[in-house]
């Protein structure tokens, strides 16, 4: 069918140019066949193919990747359990960081792309931020350091259209690491912006 | 002082001394000249055992005297009548005659320091309930020091703040001057750290998680009051007492960007002193409060600046190390203590004020969070050379480390801001 509409098309627009010089050259030209002619003359005496085909034939698999139906999920009502259902399930996502940076690297800004999208559609939770970092720095400079990268995340979720009246911030420094170990794998997971849903 | 005897009934409260002007003067103790002195263990009344005088009382007192750099404890033959003979024949020039005796619910302890012929340089008693015979000896130390230094503060009765998780969150505790008499202060049951002691030492301001932010907190030594200090801004740590304690210069936060505050104790008056965009932390007032050092990323690392206390003249002090923070002054002013990552690890790290001249104090491990003590002759620090964070002292010129914390994991020590 999209074969057929397509020469159909080109055939239109072969037709046009061909015409087009004559048009120029002749001011008032007569169409030399008319347009009900030929349909009379082409089309059988039967009735047009029904709608429907035409919707079945979009549908095909190869045209368009078949996603799974969406099923609603009921979310836990405790908070501790929704908070670890939601992260396991991507809802919301940390973002983490560079080595004493606080600037939100490609990766930080899909997790709280993925993060804000989940926020609008739940307006039911107001959300904490806690800035973390590993623990190859300073105590008290660290504190400072956390609460830039917490902020840098809640901006941003700001610009993604979360309302920044749900958002609070906390920073913890070096303080609470998620992983106790002293490598580059415990201390990166150590450096982040971790997002925890609280009730309203 | 010959010929005098007074009977000083000490009992738990003491006296505040004036603030004393003390100089830091590295090596001091070394060429200062040592008086050597023969402690006989003291004459107990009946009742009392030798063993809980040893340890509250005989052992602190002589490792007071023998860390002093003022006395050298010469030791002495067994079973022989403390005399003046006896300390002629041990080399020394005092003895230091000690009774302990019971008075009711307390305990009274006669000192008598006598030289080589017989005469008496000092007599003293203090009287205090039994908990405090620790607290007596320190004292006994620094009259000692006192007495022969002519110096009148002697540190024995000062203390560390530090922060500790032994009782299962990071709480704010004290300790002597010598890590004996460790107790809990505060009981939020969540994270609280950074303790800081006003000038006359009667309060302490730290920050607490409590509420879930993080907050300050101002309490009480006597009556344990508590206030929660409002600014109105996020993070609100490193907080510490101006010299003339009327003001707490801290970190606020705006929307991310820590800065330099300054606020009155009692809430009002808040004034911002940085204003650049990049993270400031950690102030500390020297010790005339007209400047405030802090740290700064503004070059791209943490480096320590120093400000006149209104925010102005700033310029940059620490050009080694590539991440430097919690510098502290000397009670002299003429020194600048901070941690600075050499090699990757954190040591302590002490500079000249006026010559930039520096040198690196600490040994093993990670040291961090440098404390002056009173004098200015030691420095208290967190180290986590064994593994933990525990909480050391050394003398200013990085010797004699001794490690004064063991439960749990210490931290953030800070020390009381004059001899009492």
């Amino acid at each position: 069918m999209k074969k057929t509409m397509k020469a159909f098309a080109l055939g239109l627009v072969i037709v046009s140019l061909a015409l087009v010089p004559a048009c120029r050259s002749k001011k008032t030209v007569e169409p030399q066949t008319h347009p009900d002619t030929i349909a009379s003359a082409t089309v059988p005496d039967v009735p047009p193919p029904p709608l429907t085909s035409t919707t079945t034939t979009v549908a095909k698999p190869d045209d368009f990747v078949q996603e799974k139906p969406v099923q609603e999920e009921t979310l836990p009502n405790d908070i501790e359990e929704l908070n670890r259902v939601a992260q396991q399930r991507g809802l919301i996502a940390d973002a983490f960081f560079n080595y004493e940076e606080s600037t939100l690297s490609a990766e930080a800004q899909n997790a709280l792309q993925t993060s804000a999208s989940w926020l609008k559609k739940n307006p039911q939770y107001n959300l904490l931020i806690e800035g973390h970092c590993d623990e190859r720095g300073t105590e008290q400079y660290n504190l400072a350091l956390g609460d830039r990268r917490a902020n840098t995340a809640k901006e941003y979720l700001a610009t993604l259209g979360v309302d920044s009246a749900r958002i609070r911030t906390v920073s913890y420094g070096e303080e609470r690491p998620f992983d106790p170990g002293h490598d580059e794998s415990a201390w990166a997971k150590n450096r982040r912006a971790h997002l925890v849903l609280v009730g309203k | 002082m010959k010929n005098f005897f007074s009977l000083l009934l000490a009992i738990t409260a003491l006296p505040l001394l004036a603030q004393t002007q003390v100089t830091s003067t590295i090596g001091q103790q070394q060429a200062a000249q040592v008086v050597r002195i023969g402690i006989p263990f003291p004459d107990l009344a009946p009742g009392l055992d030798p063993q809980t005088i040893n340890n509250a009382f005989f052992s602190p007192l002589t490792r007071d005297l023998a860390t002093s750099g003022v006395f050298a404890i010469a030791p002495l033959p067994p079973g022989v009548a403390p005399t003046p003979e006896l300390a002629k024949r041990v080399g020394a020039l005092y003895l230091l005659r000690l009774q302990v005796i019971t008075e009711g619910e307390d305990n009274v302890v006669r000192a008598r320091l006598i030289d080589t012929t017989g005469t008496e340089a000092l007599a003293k008693g203090y009287r205090g309930q039994v908990a405090t015979l620790t607290k007596i000896a320190h004292m006994l130390a620094n009259d000692l020091v006192a007495l022969v230094a002519g110096n009148k503060s002697g540190i024995f009765l000062s203390q560390i703040a530090f922060a500790s998780d032994r009782s299962g969150s990071w709480e704010i505790w004290l300790m002597d001057w010598d890590g004996g008499n460790q107790r809990q202060i505060t009981r939020h049951n969540a994270l609280s750290i950074l303790p800081s002691w006003s000038p006359d030492n009667q309060r302490m301001v730290y920050t607490s998680f409590v509420r879930g932010t993080s907050d300050m907190y101002i309490i009480n030594r006597v009556g344990g009051g508590r206030m929660r200090l409002y600014t109105g801004l996020g993070l609100n740590t490193s907080a510490t007492f101006s010299p003339t304690g009327g003001d707490i210069a801290f970190v606020g936060s705006v929307n991310g960007n820590p800065d330099i505050y300054v606020i009155k104790d009692d809430g009002s008056n808040l004034r911002r002193l940085t204003t650049s965009s990049s993270i400031e932390s950690t102030p500390e007032w020297s010790p005339n409060g007209r400047q405030i050092s802090f740290t700064s990323g503004r070059s791209g690392s943490p480096q320590i600046y120093v400000m006149d206390a209104e925010g102005t003249n700033v310029r940059r002090i620490s050009f080694e190390g590539e991440w430097n923070d919690d510098a502290t002054w000397s009670p002299g002013g003429d020194e600048i203590a901070y941690t600075s990552r050499v090699s990757g690890r954190f040591q302590i790290r002490v500079a000249n004020i006026v010559t930039g001249q520096s040198r690196i104090i600490a040994g093993e491990g990670s040291n961090e969070q440098p404390a002056w003590s009173p004098d200015g002759k030691w420095i208290a620090f967190q180290s986590n050379r064994t593994g933990r964070w525990q909480v050391s002292r050394m003398r200013a010129d990085g010797h004699d480390i001794q490690q004064l914390t063991t439960a749990g994991e210490n931290k953030d020590p800070d020390w009381s801001k004059k001899a009492e």
